[in-house]
């Protein structure tokens, strides 16, 4: 279907580094400045052109918000996100220093809120960690050393893919108990295939480039090449789909709290949350709302990191040439197979 | 072709089997087995055993799948461990349910997002081609449960025009106006999550296509760009789609499980989740059983449709000439 386009990493193609081919150059700086500035790193250029990306830089600015926001929650209120007070449910935002409000148990729900975020996070981080070092292993060996192991972990591969994931997700969340860990465990588990697709494709392309050769000439062990030159050189493509796996993960953690099966009460979370709020539509409107829309911004803003990282890294673009941002926007997002 | 096609039906054989195997181990790797739950509790540990004999599961795990798939080839799903009923009668309905919903939801999606995505294809960055750009973003990052919910609230309890949930209105089962008042906002809320792809893969698959040289070649000479469009390009156009479609037909029978628990909807997705919490593990084997069977006769008839319409497909081994 769509896999992600394999962009060549700046580091293997030295003329992508070029920047900006098309522009007219000023006659005055070009000569004299070129010789002395020093080329840019690989990280170096994907940051400069990454922060010329309006969404990509929004996306980030949110993203460390809520980052932030989870880590000093206790600090950012003074409530206790599990305590129960009966004296005041329902109450509306702004009510009794309840910024928005308390639920049906007189739980803050700000409060709840930000306590949510540590766990969507935290989900969404693991998993797509985890799926990274499963994909990047089996992806590695399969592309790396072809043949059989190619065939069997393929055939894995398809397996997972025919496993309705959703359905999979509650079977074993069923069976096993609905705890944190197996969330993350049952997530990856079922999330890691795109990334092993990816780095298998770009070890076949790599594997037969001449420094790959050079390396193995030299004697260079097989984990030696595929640690230092190959996996080395997938790190971009690898970090474009964890981001786009993080928003995923966040989504599908929500979706089992609502089902009742992901993240347990006291305990608490978005999707939690919106399950409770479903129950009280009647009385309160507004319990739906909030935490969906933290939802919502969340996977907005990840799916923004991500999709900035990839155009920046991808070589045609050309920062400073700008027919209007969304129409820019819109194109780097068509070409893109999401 | 025949030698393709038994190919890709043998793979297809094998996955299957792969995923029962999969399933079944994954059920008896629950702590306790499946034993302490369909067993009563509360019997004496004399009648424990007996009972545990009766079921078969004093057996060896592999003479036990060996049971389990020969009573699955000869159409026995098993049974409920509450009540005793037979699975095969709590799925079909439910089933047929689900087809209803996604049927619907898909029929609506097709029909919205393959002329818009084609005419936003011909007219490039204009506004409706980002307006569909902003819903197909919003329609990835959002929870679609939640779009649910939020309908629920406004257009059923607050403005009262459609019924809140559930698939009739009580005293109604047999009206169809009926039906469609309660298939309104799961349809609604469904088809977003399909546009946001759909609509994409359309434009893409029409930008791929105008872009090749048979069309410069009849726009050179002469061709109206309408012709162009509808009869050069869009038949083209089409055939990456069917694979999609292919692919996506699966989720007719797997329904959405959080559209149909928003909703209250008697489908298979609330089954799997109503039976999940009640550990009826017989039901759920079943369930994914038939949903990757389902997965898998899905790609594969898009491999075969795709091979069909699209003669440059070789089909790979030694000398087989395209379909």
């Amino acid at each position: 279907m769509s896999d992600m386009k394999v962009t060549i990493s700046p580091r293997t193609s030295p003329d992508a580094l070029t920047p900006e081919p098309n522009q007219a150059p000023k006659l005055k700086d070009t000569t004299a400045a070129l010789p002395a500035k020093k080329p840019l790193g690989p990280w170096a250029l994907l940051w400069k052109k990454f922060s010329h990306n309006p969404y990509a830089m929004t996306g980030l600015g949110v993203m460390l918000i809520f980052i932030l926001a989870a880590i000093f929650a206790p600090w950012l209120t003074k409530y206790d996100p599990a305590k129960i007070d009966m004296m005041f449910p329902n109450l509306p935002a702004g009510a009794e220093g309840h910024l928005l409000g308390t639920d049906e148990l007189g739980r803050d729900v700000f409060t709840r809120l930000l306590y949510s975020a540590r766990v969507s996070l935290l989900i969404g981080f693991s998993v797509a960690f985890a799926s990274v070092v499963i994909g990047s292993i089996i992806g590695a060996l399969s592309g790396y050393f072809g043949g059989w192991i190619d065939t069997v972990f393929m055939r894995i591969v398809d397996v997972m893919n025919s496993v309705p994931t959703l359905f999979l997700n509650i079977l074993v969340l069923a069976i096993f108990g609905s705890e944190i860990k197996y969330m993350i465990m049952i997530l990856a588990f079922t999330s890691w295939m795109s990334i092993a697709r990816l780095v298998r494709g770009n070890f076949l392309q790599l594997r037969e480039m001449q420094y790959v050769e050079a390396a193995r000439a030299i004697g260079v062990s097989n984990t030696g090449i595929i640690f230092r030159h190959l996996l080395r050189n997938s790190t971009f493509p690898i970090i474009v789909n964890a981001t786009l796996m993080v928003g995923a993960a966040i989504l599908s953690e929500s979706a089992l709290s609502y089902l009742g099966l992901g993240i347990q009460p006291p305990a608490t979370s978005w999707g939690l949350m919106l399950s409770n709020a479903q129950e009280f539509m009647l009385v309160d409107k507004m319990q739906a709302v909030y935490p969906g829309l933290c939802i919502l911004i969340v996977v907005l803003a990840v799916n923004f990191i991500g999709d900035g990282i990839r155009d920046a890294l991808d070589p045609r673009q050309n920062i400073n040439k700008s027919r209007g941002r969304l129409a820019k926007w819109r194109r780097n997002f068509s070409k893109s197979g999401n | 072709m025949t030698e393709y096609l038994i190919r890709r039906l043998l793979q297809s054989v094998l996955v299957i089997f792969l995923i029962t195997i999969v399933t079944f181990l994954l059920i008896h790797a629950a702590p306790g087995g499946p034993t302490q739950v369909m067993l009563a509790p509360g019997l004496s540990p004399e009648a424990f055993e007996q009972q545990k004999r009766n079921m078969g599961l004093d057996q060896p795990i592999p003479v036990q799948y060996v049971r389990w798939i020969g009573d699955l080839l000869q159409g026995d799903l098993g049974y409920t461990f509450k009540n005793h009923l037979p699975v095969g009668d709590l799925l079909w309905p439910r089933i047929g349910n689900t087809l209803i919903l996604m049927g619907a939801a898909w029929l609506l999606t097709l029909v919205i997002a393959l002329p818009w995505g084609i005419y936003n294809s011909t007219k490039e960055y204009g506004l409706s081609d980002q307006t569909a750009s902003f819903i197909s973003y919003l329609g990835f990052a959002m929870p679609t449960f939640w779009f649910g919910i939020l309908l629920q609230q406004w257009l059923s309890l607050g403005l009262d025009w459609f019924p809140l949930s559930d698939m009739h209105s009580r005293g109604k089962e047999g009206s169809i106006a009926d039906l469609f008042m309660h298939l309104v906002l799961p349809v609604t809320v469904l088809s977003l999550g399909f546009l946001a792809s759909y609509i994409k893969y359309a434009r893409a698959s029409m930008l791929e296509v105008l872009e090749q040289d048979y069309i410069r070649t009849a726009r050179a000479k002469g061709v109206k760009e309408r012709k162009v469009v509808f009869r050069h390009a869009l038949r083209n156009a089409l055939i990456p789609i069917i694979t999609i479609l292919g692919l996506d037909l699966p989720l007719l029978v797997g329904g959405a499980a959080l559209t149909e628990n928003v909703f209250n909807w008697p489908g298979m997705g609330r089954l799997y989740v109503e039976m999940a919490t009640a550990r009826e593990y017989s039901v759920l084997m079943a369930i994914t059983i038939v949903t990757a069977v389902v997965v898998v006769l899905g790609s594969l008839l898009a491999d075969i449709l795709y091979a069909i319409v699209d003669p440059r497909v070789k089909l790979g081994g030694k000398g087989t000439k395209a379909a």
